[in-house]
């Protein structure tokens, strides 16, 4: 017995060696699912492990999943890298648990646009996108040019708006309250103006993907939605169109940090590197329908037409990441309580 | 009678068990639970505050969403309770060669992920679901009834989901009354209903609570089918929960909301306990 217990406890012992020696070369990588996830695979990790020889294993989840997963997991994170959205970035830098980017040891930091660099260097911009209109051009024959026009009585019924704990439906709630004369710090405006119709909304979305099936069923005719999804809906064969408010789509910009402590910096590094490289960023553009932060970058004319890009890009309105950390909690707290119930 | 240190010495595998992994780190969440959120900075350090519960009593929002949660949880067990309590008189009752085709019938539903189950209930409840389309088709109705993201869903959901442990645990207890008590009762001039109301009914007292403690806690503290069936506009205290901790990253509420689901818990699984015990005919 004592023989076979030693035999055992020799066996555990050079199990977790080899376990931990495959380790050292495995960077564990945070990453939204679904499609975002296979476009990772495609066009950051492949060419990633290819350069380094390391393996690169993807943990999915969302931006407030990941956010939660850092903290429960302070100064020892369970992933190297992770993409998230870019106020809950600020979110961890707010707290001190993101590494500083050093961009010095980045070969493509220099052909990156200045401003998707975060606060301190904690977190960078990895890709533009934006809450814009999607509608079926089938049972839409004049395109939507505002925010407002969801609240058309021609809608009645047909339209869905995400909840507040989607990025779409915060957006469509911040467009609203600044179209009505609101600002961040204030924005009892939003939420009169977004009671009725959350109201009349046929759901209030949690799950981008959600809306996939309520467009193809012709349930809904217009959404505050995302072009990257539509992009990839209309390949499919979906009937959608994006348009672009005139007041200004609001921005999505997914962000890449570094959780403080992982002692995979390095590797951690050079994924981010190949995240921002012009093949990593020309790659996942054509796929996701996604702008890029890399100046070396050109668009294809499809991608163009969806992504937002030129006038459409400039009108667009990039809400201060801090200013959103800081608040998001008491707008759904209050959205809970006002417009939710 | 199995003596006190080996009946220790049966629980000890599970006790350590228990106190290892629920009991250490539901402890480790009471600090957190009178922290302070400091959104965009995080859960401030060295803040002790009573905030985080005065605000479950204060808040009519928190209110509204315990009660809901706690009547949902009752319905739920009268639902259970109500539509099980036949079917199990008849798997304990009724003709031997039933018995084991019945309970595999029961049972059948547990062996399908929640997640595809309640997914299911969104296919046949909303508003372009199977239900709503028949009833059109049909021209009973003009617009699709409200089926889910309400009481409706939620009940017919839970109750699908919770109909088996409530009737495993009234077979159990029905097989256990003596046959023998309800002969003598009906020898002795009782009509079939009078010796179920009152030997039956009564003796089958302890599958009848345990099975209901188990759908009310099971109910109560749910979270998948809630989140699926209930959405964003009709919540109960678990997705409210969930919210705070994941969305909201508002761990000290959450941990605050935790402990009052617990206490309500435990305080009505107690009560509960007290009054079958009456009605069972114990002191």
């Amino acid at each position: 017995m004592r023989q076979m217990l030693r035999y055992a406890t020799a066996i555990a012992l050079a199990g977790s060696g080899i376990a931990t020696g495959a380790r050292a070369e495995e960077l564990v990588v945070g990453a939204f699912g679904g499609s975002f996830a296979d476009n990772v695979k495609a066009c950051h990790v492949a060419a990633f492990e290819k350069a380094t020889g390391a393996t690169v294993s993807l943990k999915l989840g969302n931006s407030s999943q990941f956010a939660a997963a850092v903290r429960a997991t302070g100064g020892k994170p369970d992933m190297d890298i992770v993409y998230i959205d870019n106020s809950l970035a600020a979110q961890i830098h707010g707290e001190k648990l993101a590494e500083t980017i050093d961009r010095s040891k980045l070969k493509n930091a220099a052909d990156v646009i200045p401003s998707a660099w975060g606060k301190d260097d904690a977190y960078v911009v990895a890709m533009v996108s934006a809450t814009a209109l999607v509608y079926n051009p089938k049972l839409v024959k004049t395109p939507p040019t505002s925010w407002l026009d969801i609240a058309d009585p021609a809608f009645a019924g047909k339209y869905a708006i995400g909840d507040i704990t989607g990025t779409s439906g915060l957006h469509y709630f911040l467009a609203l309250n600044r179209i009505k004369g609101g600002t961040l710090e204030n924005v009892d405006p939003g939420i009169e103006a977004i009671k009725p119709i959350a109201k009349g909304s046929v759901v209030l979305y949690t799950q981008a993907d959600q809306l996939l099936s309520l467009f193809e069923r012709e349930e809904i005719a217009i959404a505050p939605w995302y072009p990257d999804r539509a992009g990839v809906a209309m390949d499919k064969g979906l009937s959608l169109a994006v348009a672009y408010p005139k007041e200004g789509a609001v921005g999505i910009l997914p962000a890449v940090i570094i959780p403080k402590g992982t002692p995979r910096t390095a590797l951690a590094l050079q994924f981010l590197d190949q995240i921002l490289s012009a093949e990593g960023q020309g790659c996942f553009s054509e796929r996701a329908y996604i702008g890029a932060v890399n100046t070396k970058v050109k668009l294809s004319d499809k991608v163009a037409k969806i992504v937002p890009n030129g006038e459409s890009l400039q009108q667009a309105w990039f809400i201060d990441p801090e200013v959103i950390a800081r608040n998001s909690a008491g707008w759904t707290r209050r959205w809970q309580r006002e417009v939710a119930r | 009678m199995i003596r006190r240190r080996h009946g220790l010495l049966l629980v000890a595998p599970l006790g350590l068990v228990l106190a290892g992994f629920f009991i250490a780190p539901v402890l480790m969440l009471v600090p957190t639970s009178f922290g302070e959120y400091v959104p965009g900075a995080g859960i401030a350090k060295g803040v002790w505050t009573l905030e985080n519960y005065a605000r479950i009593i204060t808040d009519d929002y928190y209110r509204e969403v315990i009660w809901r949660t706690l009547g949902l949880g009752l319905a739920v067990t009268a639902a259970c309770l109500v539509l099980g309590y036949p079917l199990a008189y008849l798997i304990a009752r009724g003709p031997e060669r039933w018995r084991v085709p019945l309970i595999l019938l029961v049972i059948f539903p547990m062996m399908l992920n929640l997640v595809v189950r309640s997914f299911g209930w969104i296919a046949l409840l909303a508003n372009r679901g199977l239900v709503n389309n028949l009833l059109m088709q049909l021209g009973v109705i003009a617009t699709p009834l409200k089926l889910m993201f309400n009481m409706t869903g939620l009940m017919i959901g839970l109750t699908h989901i919770y109909l088996p442990f409530m009737v495993l645990m009234l077979v159990a207890a029905i097989r256990n009354v003596p046959r023998d008590v309800e002969a003598a009762a009906a020898t002795l001039g009782s009509t079939r209903i009078h010796v179920f109301a009152s030997v039956t009914l009564p003796l089958s007292a302890p599958g009848i609570l345990a099975g209901s403690i188990l759908v009310f806690v099971l109910t109560v503290s749910a979270l998948v089918t809630p989140r699926m069936l209930g959405g964003p506009t009709y919540k109960v205290m678990a997705t409210l929960i969930y919210d705070e901790y994941m969305q909201l990253l508002d761990w000290p509420s959450g941990s605050a909301l935790s402990f009052a689901l617990t206490a309500i818990t435990l305080a009505i699984i107690w009560l509960s306990g007290r009054v079958a015990r009456r009605w069972a005919g114990q002191p």
